[in-house]
C-alpha cells in the first residue's frame, strides 16, 4: 500500500456496537474484521468464496466476508461469531455444537455457526434437508457434517421450546 | 489480497455510466462480486476503478405488459422467492447451492461472469494461448467446450441463467452513453478471436439494466448435471421451453449450458407436431449432439449434454423419472 | 499398588460421551490459530516460488524488490546451505532452493516486508534466471529416464527407493493354487485440504532465542529441523504448535516456510509471519501418493488366500518427505486383516517433478487396501460366495504373528463385519438389488502408532508431566499436538479418570517444546495410545503419592482407596475419606511440591529384518463398512445413499469424539473414492514445460459438500486391548480405509462394472459401461528392475523375524540419541 492508496471510512454496527473504521478501499470485509477490528473469529480458507469459513451475517443475510468489499458496508449491521454469545452465555447453537461434537478443529466452525444462525432466524423449524441445503456452501474437512446437522437440529428444537 | 483501486458507489445509472471507462479492464462493474472479487484476488483482472451498481435502483421483479422485468441487480434468493419467475430460471437458481452466493449473486452478474477455465483463472489469458498454440488442447480440458470450439476459444460459458433465458426467448435492456437498446440474451455473447476482446457484445461502458422475460404459457425446465450435489459447476445443463396443445408439441426451444464458449442454442423443432415421450426426447437430443466436436479428454460431456437435454424436455413435460 | 492392569473398569469420565474440554473455545471462535496471532512490529513474508518444474538456478536478481518501499530483507538459497528433511535417510530439502528447482512451487527466495501487500508485490519483482532441465511427469518416465537425476541420492537414477521382500515360497503357493487372481489398479493422488492454510510466526525472543508458533502436527520434528537447518543449539529454540485448523498429515513435515521466517526473525530481530495462500497449500502438498499396483492372489478352491504377490509403484514427487516410509507402508499391512500364509511385496518410489507426496490419513495403506479388497470382491463373485463369508472364513487371529512378523493384538474385525452386514441387510440384498442400485463391503486395519520412531532412539515416544496444584487443579504437560482430533481431551480425560476429578479440572498444556515433554507428534494414529499410556503412568504415580498420604491419615491401606467424584475414600466404607483438595494438601505436606512424570515406548517389534521397522505397532484397529449406492447409468452419476461402518476401537475414551472421528473418516474416504484428485498437467515443452496443478482451488479440487454426505450408521466394537490406555485403539485413520473399495464394490453391484481406479468418477463409470470388458482401469503394470528379495521365513515355517539372506548391519547411537543403522 502506498501513500496515495485510496482509503475509505465506514460506520457500521458490528455485533451491536457502532464502529467507525478507515481502511484501504480495496479491503474486503473479512480483512477489515480480522486486521482492523481484531475480530479473528472469522476465518479464511480460500478467500475466493469457495469454502465458507468467512461466512458472517450482514443485514440479516448470510454473506461471504471474503467477497464483500468493506466499502459496501457503510451503515450495515454485521454479525460475527464474536457476537453470537448473549453476554457470557453461549448461543443454543454453540451449546449444541459443543455438546454433540460438531466442532473438531474449530476452524470452519464460525462459518457454520453464522450460516446456521441465518437459517434458524429465517426458518426456525428447518428440516434436516433444509439444514443440509443451507450449509452447502460451507466445507468442513473434520466432522463429515453429521454431528453438525444433529447440532443445528438440536439447537432449533431447544430454541423452539424456549 | 487485491491491488488498490478506486471505488465508486453511484446513486444513479447516469452517474454510473459516466464512471465507466471506454476500454475493457480499466473499470469493472461490481454486481454482487462473487465472481469479480475472485478474479481480482487472482490478479486476473486488475481494474483501476470499481463501479458498484448496488445503489442505482436495479433490484426488483415486476410484470410489465406481457413480460416479467427483472432488474439486473436482483439477487438469486429474490428470484427464488418470487412466484412469477419461470421454473427454468428458478431451477437454475436452485442449482447454486449456497445461501451466501444466492444472497450476494445477481442475475446480471451471472450473465456477465467470466469463464471458469483453469487456464484463464491462472493468468494465461481468456484464450489460453502461448506461442500460437492452445494450452487447453495440450493440457487437461476435461471441462472444456464440446461445441463451438473450432476457434481459439475453448472455455465454456459459465452462466446459470443464460440458457434458460434463451430458451424462454428473453432479452436484456442495455444502457449506454447514447441511451437504451434491447438485445436478445443470445446476442449478448460472442466468441472472441483475440485475447484482447471480451466474450460479450456490449461495450465496457454499457450496463445491462434489466432482463425481460416474455410471460408465456410454455412448460419450461432446466436440468443440470454436476459431479457434486452441492456447490459445483455443472458439467452440462439444458434449458427448454415447450408448448403442448392437446398433448402435441406446438413449439419447442432449447439451449445448452456449459458446453460451448457461448450458451449453445439448439434446434429441437423436430419435436413439433408429435407427442413428447422419453423416446422422442432422447431422439432429438441424440440429433442435437451428433455434431459435437469434443477434444481428446471431454467426450463424456457430449453424453452428458444429451442426457441433460433429454431430461430437461421430460421435466418440462412433467414426465421426468425421478431418480 | 501401582497398577498396570488395563482391564480395570473405568469408573469416572472414561467411556462417557461428553463435551470435549476445549469445546467452548472452538464454538466461540476463540481458538488462536497461527494466522490469528499478531505482534507489534510484525513483518510479513512471501515466498518466491518457481514457475518451472526442473531447472538449474543461474541467478537471482532481487535488486528491484529490495528497492521497494517497506522491503526489509530478501533471502535466497545462499542463506540456507544446510539440508534437512523429516526422515534421517532423506535430508534432501533446503528452506530455499540452493542450486536447482524441482517442481513448480519450489521456493527460491523470500521477501520480508512491513505489510503483506508490499511483500507480495516485491516478490513479484524478484527475477530468477533458470536453465531448464528435462522434466519427469510420471513414475514410468522416471524409470525410463535415469538422467538427469532429480536428486543425486536414492537407489538409482530417478528411483528413490526400491524394496523387495519374500515371506515364504510364494511361487510354490501359486503353482499349487486352485485359483489365481491377477489385477492391476491405480489410485490417484489426493491432498489433505485442511481449511486452515499453513501459517507461522517467528520471533527472536527477548533473551535472543528463537520462538516460533506454527500450524504443525509435529513440533518435535520441526524443532530438530530448525536446529539443523539454522545450525543452532536446539536448547535455544522453542516451537509452539498452535492448534491446527485441520491436519490430516499435511502439516507433519517440517516446512521450508517455517525455517525461512525463523531465519528472518533472527536476522531482523522482529516478528515475521507467513500465511500461505490456498494455491500455495496445494503446491506444498505432501499428500497421498499416486500408486499403480499389481495384486496377484493365489487361493484354494474355497477362496482362502494361499499367497499374495503385490507390486506397487509410487509417484513420490520431487522430495523424500516421508516417502521411504510410504513405500514400505504400501505393503506392510496387507497381512493383518486375513490369514495370509505367504507374501511377496515389491515396492518402488520414483522421483517426479511435482510437489512432494507424503503422509495423508492412512499413510501408504489405502491404496493397496483398495486393491486387495476389490480383488476379494472379485474372488467372491467368481466363486459364488457372499463377500462377507469369504472374509469371515479367513480372518487373521488375535495375538498372532503375520507372515511378515507384524504382531497382532485383539481383532474386532469379525464383529465389525457382522454389524455392518446385519445393519445393511447385506446377505439379503447384495447381488439382488435392481440395476442401478448396489451394496459394497470392504474391511481394513490400521496402526495405533508406529512401533519404531522416525529417529531410532531408545527414548520414550511420548512423555507426560503432571503438576498438582494445591488449588485442586492438575496441569498436564505433553508435547502432543491438538489438530482437532481431540488429543487435549484424551489427555485431560485419562488424568481425570485416574485421579477421580472432572476432566474440566485438568488444565492441558500441549505442543510446546519449551514447556512440554517430547511427544513425537500427531501422526500415525499414535497419540491416544502413546500419550495415553504416558498419562496413565504419570497419573498413577500421582495417585500413589496421594494414596500413601491419605491412607496413612485414614488408617486405610492405600490399595483400598478409591479416587472418584473429587473424593478419595475407602472402597469398603465410602464415608471414610476426604475431599480431593484435602487429599492434595495432605500429600503436599508429606511429599513437598507435587509433580510426576510418565512416559511410553512401544515394545521392540518382532520383525527384525531390514525394513521390518515400518508396519509394527503396539496393536491394530479394524474397520468394516457397507456402502449403498445408486448409480445413474446414463450419466455415471453416483449417489451414496447410506454408509454402515463398524470400528474396532478397543475402548471409546469419549464416544462423542470417537464417533466424530469415524464419520469424519467416512467423509474423507468417500471424497477420495468419488472425486478428490491432486493431478498435474504437463504443458508441451514450448509452452514452458511446466508441470502445473490442474485444479489448484477448493472449488475445482472437489470434496464432499453437506449435500453429498450420506447418513452414516456407526458401530463401535469395544474389546479392550492390553496395549492401549484402558484398552483403547486408534480411530482417526482406520475407518477411512474401507471406504474406497466398498464404494467401488457397490458400483459393481449396482451396474456390473469394475472401476479399478480411484477416484471412481462418473466419467469412468460411463467408460466402463461402454467397454467390452466392463472395466475401467490401468493396463499392464510397468516393468521394474526389482532387486533381489530379502527372504524371511514366516513364523509357521520356522522363521524368527530375521532375513535368511541379509548382510549384518552396524548400529551406533548418535550424539542426539538417534540410532543409526548401516548395512
Amino acid at each position: 500500500m502506498t501513500d496515495d492508496t485510496p482509503r475509505t471510512s465506514v460506520r457500521m454496527t458490528v455485533n451491536g456496537e457502532d464502529v467507525e473504521t478507515t481502511f484501504g478501499t480495496h479491503k474486503t470485509l473479512l480483512e477489515v474484521l480480522r486486521e482492523e477490528l481484531g475480530l479473528t473469529g472469522t476465518k479464511h480458507g480460500c478467500e475466493l468464496g469457495e469454502c465458507g469459513a468467512c461466512a458472517v451475517e450482514v443485514d440479516g443475510k448470510p454473506i461471504l466476508s471474503c467477497l464483500l468489499m468493506a466499502a459496501e458496508c457503510d451503515g450495515a449491521k454485521v454479525e460475527t461469531v464474536e457476537g453470537l454469545m448473549d453476554d457470557a452465555r453461549l448461543h443454543p447453537l454453540q451449546e449444541a455444537f459443543a455438546d454433540l461434537g460438531a466442532a473438531q478443529c474449530g476452524y470452519c466452525t464460525p462459518g457454520f455457526l453464522m450460516t446456521a444462525k441465518s437459517l434458524l432466524d429465517a426458518n426456525p423449524k428447518a428440516t434436516r434437508a433444509e439444514v443440509k441445503e443451507a450449509l452447502s456452501g460451507c466445507l468442513c474437512r473434520c466432522t463429515g457434517y453429521q454431528q453438525i446437522f444433529d447440532a443445528v437440529l438440536s439447537a432449533a428444537d431447544k430454541m423452539g421450546r424456549a | 489480497m487485491m491491488h488498490a483501486f478506486e471505488y465508486a458507489a453511484p446513486k444513479s445509472l447516469d452517474e454510473a455510466l459516466k464512471l465507466l471507462g471506454s476500454a475493457w479492464g480499466d473499470t469493472e462493474i461490481l454486481a454482487g462480486g462473487t465472481d469479480l472479487l475472485s478474479l481480482m484476488k487472482d490478479f486476473v483482472v486488475q481494474p483501476k476503478r470499481l463501479v458498484n451498481l448496488a445503489d442505482v435502483g436495479l433490484a426488483g421483479i415486476a410484470p410489465e405488459g406481457d413480460s416479467l422485468v427483472i432488474g439486473a441487480m436482483t439477487t438469486l434468493d429474490a428470484l427464488l422467492a418470487h412466484a412469477s419467475v419461470p421454473t427454468a430460471l428458478t431451477q437454475a437458481a436452485a442449482g447454486v447451492h449456497s445461501p451466501q452466493l444466492r444472497s450476494m449473486g445477481t442475475i446480471g452478474g451471472d450473465l456477465l461472469q467470466r469463464p471458469r477455465c483453469w487456464y484463464f483463472r491462472r493468468g494465461h489469458g481468456l484464450l489460453a494461448q502461448k506461442d500460437g498454440a492452445s494450452m487447453v488442447e495440450a493440457g487437461d480440458h476435461r471441462d472444456h467446450a464440446v461445441f463451438g470450439n473450432g476457434g481459439a476459444a475453448k472455455y465454456v460459458n459459465p452462466s446459470s441463467f443464460a440458457p434458460a433465458l434463451i430458451a424462454l426467448g428473453a432479452s436484456v435492456k442495455v444502457r449506454g452513453q447514447n441511451g437504451e437498446r434491447s438485445l436478445a440474451v443470445k446476442d449478448l455473447y460472442r466468441t472472441p478471436a483475440s485475447a484482447t476482446e471480451r466474450e460479450f457484445t456490449i461495450a465496457s461502458n454499457e450496463i445491462v439494466t434489466h432482463v425481460v422475460v416474455p410471460i408465456s404459457r410454455s412448460s419450461n425446465a432446466t436440468y443440470e448435471i454436476r459431479q457434486r450435489h452441492g456447490l459445483d459447476w455443472p458439467e452440462a445443463s439444458a434449458s427448454v421451453a415447450v408448448t403442448v396443445v392437446d398433448d402435441k408439441v406446438t413449439a419447442a426451444s432449447a439451449c445448452l449450458g456449459h458446453v460451448a464458449p457461448v450458451p449453445w442454442t439448439v434446434d429441437v423443432s423436430s419435436l413439433v407436431g408429435s407427442v413428447l415421450t422419453a423416446e422422442s426426447a432422447a431422439a432429438v437430443a441424440a440429433e442435437v449432439v451428433a455434431d459435437a466436436t469434443p477434444l481428446t479428454m471431454n467426450g463424456h460431456k457430449v453424453e452428458l449434454a444429451k442426457v441433460a437435454l433429454t431430461r430437461a424436455l421430460l421435466r418440462a413435460a412433467g414426465k421426468e423419472v425421478v431418480r | 499398588m501401582s497398577s498396570t492392569n488395563w482391564n480395570r473398569d473405568p469408573k469416572n469420565s472414561v467411556g462417557k460421551p461428553r463435551r470435549r474440554v476445549d469445546a467452548r473455545a472452538r464454538v466461540t471462535g476463540q481458538v488462536r490459530f497461527a494466522d490469528d496471532l499478531s505482534l507489534p512490529r510484525m513483518l510479513h513474508c512471501r515466498l518466491v516460488r518457481s514457475h518451472v518444474p526442473h531447472a538449474k538456478i543461474l541467478g537471482i536478481d532481487a535488486s528491484k524488490a529490495l528497492a521497494r518501499k517497506g522491503v526489509k530483507l530478501v533471502l535466497t538459497g545462499e542463506h540456507f546451505p544446510i539440508a534437512y528433511g523429516v526422515l534421517p535417510v532423506s535430508h534432501d530439502e533446503h528452506p530455499l532452493c540452493n542450486d536447482k528447482v524441482r517442481f513448480v512451487g519450489d521456493p527460491v527466495a523470500a521477501v520480508i516486508a512491513t505489510t503483506e501487500e508490499e511483500a507480495i508485490d516485491a516478490a513479484n519483482d524478484v527475477v530468477v534466471h533458470y536453465e531448464s532441465l528435462t522434466t519427469i511427469a510420471t513414475p514410468q518416465e522416471a524409470l525410463a529416464t535415469p538422467e538427469p537425476r532429480i536428486h543425486t541420492y536414492g537407489d538409482a537414477g530417478n528411483v528413490h527407493k526400491k524394496v523387495h521382500f519374500e515371506f515364504g515360497d510364494v511361487d510354490a503357493s501359486f503353482a499349487g493354487a486352485a485359483h489365481v487372481f491377477d489385477d492391476t489398479f491405480f489410485y490417484e493422488g489426493n491432498t489433505h485440504l485442511p481449511i486452515e492454510e499453513h501459517a507461522s510466526l517467528a520471533i527472536q525472543d527477548p533473551e535472543g532465542k528463537l520462538c516460533i508458533w506454527s500450524s504443525t502436527q509435529t513440533p518435535h520434528y520441526l524443532h530438530k529441523a530448525l536446529a539443523k537447518a539454522l545450525a543452532m543449539d536446539p536448547a535455544h529454540i522453542r516451537v509452539i504448535a498452535t492448534p491446527n485448523g485441520g491436519g490430516f498429515g499435511g502439516k507433519s513435515d517440517p516446512f521450508n516456510h517455517e525455517i525461512v521466517v525463523a531465519k528472518a526473525a533472527l536476522m531482523l530481530g522482529r516478528p515475521v509471519k507467513i500465511c500461505l495462500t490456498r494455491l500455495e497449500v496445494f503446491y506444498c502438498h505432501r499428500g497421498r501418493h499416486p500408486i499403480e499396483m499389481r495384486m496377484r492372489t493365489a487361493t484354494d478352491k474355497d477362496g482362502n488366500v494361499l499367497a499374495l504377490d503385490l507390486q506397487t509403484l509410487l509417484d513420490g514427487g520431487s522430495y523424500g518427505s516421508y516417502g521411504v516410509a510410504s513405500t514400505f507402508y504400501s505393503g506392510a499391512l496387507q497381512t493383518v486383516t486375513y490369514t495370509i500364509p505367504r507374501y511377496r511385496f515389491r515396492g518402488c518410489r520414483a522421483f517426479t517433478n511435482k510437489p512432494p507426496c507424503g503422509p495423508k490419513r492412512g499413510h501408504g495403506t489405502p491404496q493397496p487396501r483398495f486393491a486387495q479388497e476389490v480383488q476379494l470382491d472379485r474372488i467372491a463373485v467368481k466363486l459364488g460366495k457372499n463377500p462377507a463369508d469369504l472374509r469371515l472364513q479367513q480372518l487373521a487371529q488375535p495375538g498372532s504373528l503375520t507372515a511378515n512378523f507384524m504382531r497382532i493384538g485383539t481383532i474386532g474385525l469379525g464383529a465389525c463385519i457382522d454389524k455392518v452386514v446385519e445393519g445393511s441387510r447385506f446377505r439379503e440384498r447384495w447381488g439382488k438389488l435392481p440395476f442401478g442400485r448396489g451394496l459394497g463391503l470392504a474391511c481394513s486395519s490400521y496402526l495405533c502408532g508406529a512401533g519404531l520412531a522416525i529417529n531410532w532412539a531408545e527414548l520414550p515416544h511420548s512423555g507426560v508431566q503432571l503438576r498438582l496444584d494445591r488449588s485442586g487443579e492438575v496441569t498436564a504437560f505433553c508435547g502432543a499436538t491438538e489438530i482437532g482430533q481431540g488429543s487435549d481431551d484424551v489427555l485431560a480425560n485419562i488424568v481425570a479418570e485416574i485421579l477421580g476429578i472432572p476432566p474440566f479440572d485438568v488444565r492441558v498444556v500441549t505442543g510446546d517444546t519449551g514447556l512440554t515433554p517430547v511427544d513425537l507428534g500427531s501422526y500415525s494414529s499414535r497419540v491416544t495410545l502413546m500419550m495415553g499410556n504416558a498419562a496413565i503412568q504419570a497419573s498413577e504415580r500421582a495417585r500413589d503419592l496421594i494414596a500413601k498420604s491419605v491412607g496413612e491419615k485414614l488408617g486405610v491401606p492405600p490399595s483400598r482407596l478409591v479416587f472418584a467424584n473429587k473424593r478419595v475414600f475407602d472402597a469398603q466404607d465410602p464415608n471414610v475419606g476426604m475431599t480431593w483438595l484435602e487429599a492434595l494438601h495432605r500429600a503436599e505436606s508429606d511429599h513437598g511440591t507435587l509433580g510426576t512424570v510418565g512416559s511410553y515406548r512401544p515394545a521392540a517389534p518382532a520383525a527384525k529384518y531390514k525394513g521390518g521397522g515400518v508396519g509394527p505397532s503396539p496393536t491394530y484397529s479394524y474397520s468394516a463398512a457397507v456402502i449403498e449406492t445408486q448409480v445413474d447409468p446414463d450419466t455415471g452419476w453416483i449417489h451414496v445413499e447410506h454408509v454402515w461402518v463398524a470400528h474396532d476401537i478397543g475402548r471409546s475414551l469419549n464416544p462423542t469424539l470417537v464417533e466424530g472421528q469415524v464419520i469424519g473418516s467416512v467423509y474423507m474416504g468417500l471424497g477420495e473414492a468419488l472425486m478428490e484428485e491432486q493431478v498435474f498437467g504437463r504443458l508441451p515443452p514450448r509452452l514452458s514445460n511446466a508441470l502445473v496443478h490442474k485444479i489448484p482451488s477448493i472449488l475445482e479440487y472437489k470434496s464432499l459438500t453437506t449435500k453429498d454426505m450420506p447418513d452414516v450408521t456407526t458401530y463401535l466394537i469395544e474389546d479392550p486391548d492390553s496395549a492401549g490406555p484402558f484398552g483403547a485403539k486408534e480411530v482417526g485413520q482406520g475407518p477411512l480405509l474401507p471406504m474406497m473399495p466398498a464404494l467401488a464394490n457397490s458400483v459393481f453391484d449396482a451396474v456390473g462394472v469394475r472401476v479399478d481406479e480411484i477416484p471412481v468418477t462418473p466419467e469412468k463409470v460411463i467408460r466402463a459401461l461402454e467397454a467390452k470388458t466392463k472395466r475401467y482401469g490401468p493396463g499392464e503394470f510397468p516393468t521394474v528392475d526389482w532387486p533381489e528379495p530379502l527372504k524371511v521365513a514366516p513364523p509357521w515355517e520356522g522363521g524368527d523375524g530375521t532375513a535368511q539372506n541379509e548382510k549384518p548391519r552396524k548400529s551406533k547411537i548418535a550424539k542426539d540419541g538417534t540410532r543409526i543403522v548401516t548395512p
